[in-house]
């Protein structure tokens, strides 16, 4: 047996926890018998969540990879245009571009993982309509470049904050500062539904009109179809269960950055590079992700030890088979491909506690040490 | 006969169009929340288990091989189109009538679609459909809308004929047959919505894909979950249109009603059909003996019949049409340049048609009270 038993992830410890509440929920939901569509479970979150990330609007969805399609799609980007995003998100993001029939060009990005302004500068060109900077582990690009060259250059700039719901840059929440904020409830998030959500926030009214259209098959009412729409629509159960889990964002951001801290006082050697805490952010640590050489070894070491971890993420979306026709190769994204050989997520989640952070520490230290 | 009268149900209707409140009765809500109960400890909520067993369940009742989830019916429609690869430039041909998901999902893949007229049992006229194809026709589409069955084994041999493939919309049409054959199981992949009003149905958007072509199923799989063939490898460009788990769940719970449902849908839309029949300004579509129609909706073509519908609602029944404006009028459609006139049996069955509530939760007198109804609308 292992010396350990320390998980990536606790959803089992959630619904354990939370399982009096859930049940309660659901059977509420399920009496009242309206399950998609209207319902005021769902106008109330839309409202709260646009009230939390500080925005007029919030439109509710059925995962962040659509949130992402809608914002773009109601932004107008399409055929022929270039979406300026990094190479080493999850994939959505880079999916999303292409399914509007737009083309993705990556920036590569900065010691931190996010994308870097400079590189997105040399990477506009004539066709550039967006920049998708992608808020990774929970910290947020800077936004203050990025809102300016996208200023400069007349581009619509849709923030991928599906990691980083209640983070902050310079007192801004994540998904207020671009046109749009994409946002996923998946149920490995901070903010999590038991299945599949998301959600857009953004000042634009019209645009969350057509996106609560377009998110219904483009319906109007029952009889007139405005537009082309599609079915991606926030039931009413995933929606009354994040109501409910809304209130418990702050206690579970609080818990992650105490794990996140405390990882950091004690990760102090050479060989390990800790995600910074700078002064003008507010992380929520959707993930931590540490960088070091010898990482495999160090991911087995940790595995044999009762420690699971993850890699976020392990192949770049250029070098991946579904990007073969946008014609990259290995050595484009240098800081990328090599942040992909070095990248270790440490478990950080509310259910550890600071006795189990102490000792994932420890024998990463222990691993280093050798 | 005496004349009945019927207490007013929670929803102000006498007979209600929709059900979901009475999939529960209070021992009903029970068994629910213990299966939840058990469900959310697991933290299996994303293509979990439950998933996996509803997908084999939901394969073994309609015969095939695979069935896959998706998050919508829409998406069975998008996904299998997808899947063949149907994309910008390409026509798929199908209904006139249909609902407007079928098209969206043809137009979301950047295709035209082709619209064909229908017979009098509402899907596509299959004598027409030759007449459609182009060098770019890719696919074709038809829909057994209603609970009713396209003339499949007719469409296939032209399919063949032109080596075309064919995708099923079978959303409203879950069990429905011809000579034993089940909708979905002709063509290429069948398109299945769980949507809360259809006959089997979850408690949030979902839908399945069934299909017999492994190959097919594979590159299915993948486009619903991002295009992932594993955790770390995508390779094609996906969506996420996954069934949730929680969904799962509940679909597991209530797939083995389906055959009652079916059944009593039958019994009560045969009533129907031998009451309707001795009204004169009623009309029926036409019945086949061969097929096997699950009255996901119960249609009939009525005189006057928006009076019908508003005297029907006056006295309590909750009546509907499906639906009122033909698709290819609608201005979301406006680009593909149909004018009023092109589709005369659509537009015909758009202004006569009235559905009726015809689903497992009615009793008796509520039947009894449609035709009542109708009769005295008509005054016979």
């Amino acid at each position: 047996m292992a010396k350990h038993d320390i998980p990536y992830v606790n959803l089992a410890a959630q619904g354990r926890d939370q399982l009096e509440d859930l049940q309660r929920i659901f059977g509420e939901v399920v009496l009242r018998g309206s399950f998609v569509g209207t319902d005021e479970e769902l106008a109330g979150l839309e409202r709260r969540i646009a009230e939390y990330c500080g925005t007029t609007e919030a439109v509710a969805l059925n995962s962040g990879t659509d949130a992402l399609m809608l914002a773009m799609l109601v932004g107008g980007i399409g055929r022929g245009d270039e979406v300026i995003t990094p190479p080493n998100s999850f994939v959505a993001s880079t999916a999303a571009i292409v399914h509007l029939g737009a083309t993705p060009v990556f920036a590569d990005v900065l010691p931190d993982q996010n994308i870097d302004p400079e590189r997105i500068e040399r990477a506009i060109t004539p066709r550039t309509k967006a920049i998708m900077p992608v808020h990774l582990t929970g910290r947020l690009c800077r936004m203050d470049e990025i809102m300016e060259l996208a200023n400069r250059h007349g581009l619509i700039v849709i923030e991928d904050a599906a990691q980083s719901i209640g983070s902050m840059h310079r007192g801004r929440m994540s998904g207020s500062i671009g046109h749009f904020g994409c946002f996923s409830a998946h149920p490995l998030k901070n903010l999590n539904a038991l299945g599949d959500g998301g959600f857009v926030t953004t000042n634009d009214k019209d645009a969350a009109l057509r996106m609560r259209r377009l998110r219904a098959h483009g319906m109007v009412d029952r009889q007139t179809v405005e537009e082309w729409g599609l079915v991606s629509r926030m039931d009413a159960l995933q929606a009354a269960i994040l109501n409910y889990r809304l209130d418990k964002l702050p206690d579970v951001i609080a818990r992650r950055r105490a794990n996140a801290a405390h990882y950091q006082g004690l990760l102090r050697h050479e060989q390990i590079y800790v995600p910074p805490c700078r002064n003008d952010e507010f992380n929520t640590f959707h993930t931590f992700v540490v960088q070091v050489d010898r990482r495999d070894e160090l991911q087995a070491y940790l595995k044999d030890r009762g420690i699971k971890t993850a890699i976020h993420y392990p192949v770049p979306i250029h070098l991946q088979p579904a990007a073969h026709a946008l014609g990259h190769k290995k050595g484009d994204f240098p800081i990328t491909e090599r942040q992909a050989e070095r990248i270790l997520t440490l478990p950080v989640n509310q259910y550890m506690s600071q006795g189990d952070v102490e000792i994932v520490a420890g024998e990463v230290l222990t691993f280093l040490g050798r | 006969m005496s004349r009945i009268d019927l207490p007013l149900q929670p929803n102000g209707y006498k007979v209600q169009w929709s059900y979901l409140p009475r999939q529960f009765s209070a021992e009903k809500i029970e068994e629910i929340l213990d299966l939840f109960r058990k469900f959310v400890p697991t933290g299996d909520f994303t293509l979990g288990k439950p998933v996996r067993e509803f997908e084999q369940r939901f394969a073994a009742m309609i015969g095939t091989r695979h069935a896959i989830g998706v998050n919508s019916g829409t998406d069975a429609l998008k996904l299998s189109l997808k899947a063949l690869g149907v994309g910008p430039g390409d026509e798929v041909i199908t209904a006139a009538n249909t609902f407007i998901a079928t098209v969206g999902a043809i137009a979301e893949n950047h295709a035209r679609p082709v619209f064909v007229d229908c017979t009098d049992n509402f899907c596509l006229d299959v004598d027409q459909v030759e007449g459609r194809i182009t060098e770019r026709t890719k696919a074709l589409l038809p829909v057994h809308l209603a609970g009713q069955m396209t003339d499949m084994p007719a469409l296939m041999r032209i399919a063949q004929k032109h080596g075309l493939p064919v995708i099923e919309d079978s959303c409203q049409c879950i069990l429905g047959d011809i000579d034993g054959r089940r909708a979905g199981t002709f063509g290429r992949s069948g398109s299945f919505s769980l949507h809360p009003l259809k006959n089997l149905n979850v408690w949030a958007d979902g839908g399945m894909i069934v299909t017999d072509d492994d190959d097919f199923a594979t590159v299915l799989r993948q486009l619903r979950n991002h295009g992932l063939k594993d955790r770390d490898s995508v390779v094609r460009m996906g969506c996420n249109s996954r069934l949730d788990s929680l969904q799962a769940v509940v679909g597991n719970w209530l797939i083995g009603q389906v055959d009652f449902i079916t059944d009593t849908r039958i019994r009560n839309a045969t009533y129907l059909d031998e009451e309707l029949a001795r009204i004169p300004q009623v009309r029926l579509p036409r019945r086949f003996s061969n097929r096997k129609l699950v009255f996901h909706l119960y249609i009939v073509f009525a005189e006057r019949r928006d009076e019908l519908l508003a005297f029907c609602k006056e006295k309590g029944i909750e009546a509907k049409v499906h639906y009122p404006v033909p698709l290819y009028l609608q201005d979301g459609l406006r680009c593909y340049g149909y004018t009023r006139g092109d589709f005369p049996v659509t537009d015909r069955q758009a202004d006569t048609m009235i559905s009726f509530p015809a689903h497992e939760h009615l009793v008796e007198e509520q039947l009894a009270y449609i035709v009542q109804t109708v009769g005295e609308f008509y005054g016979v």
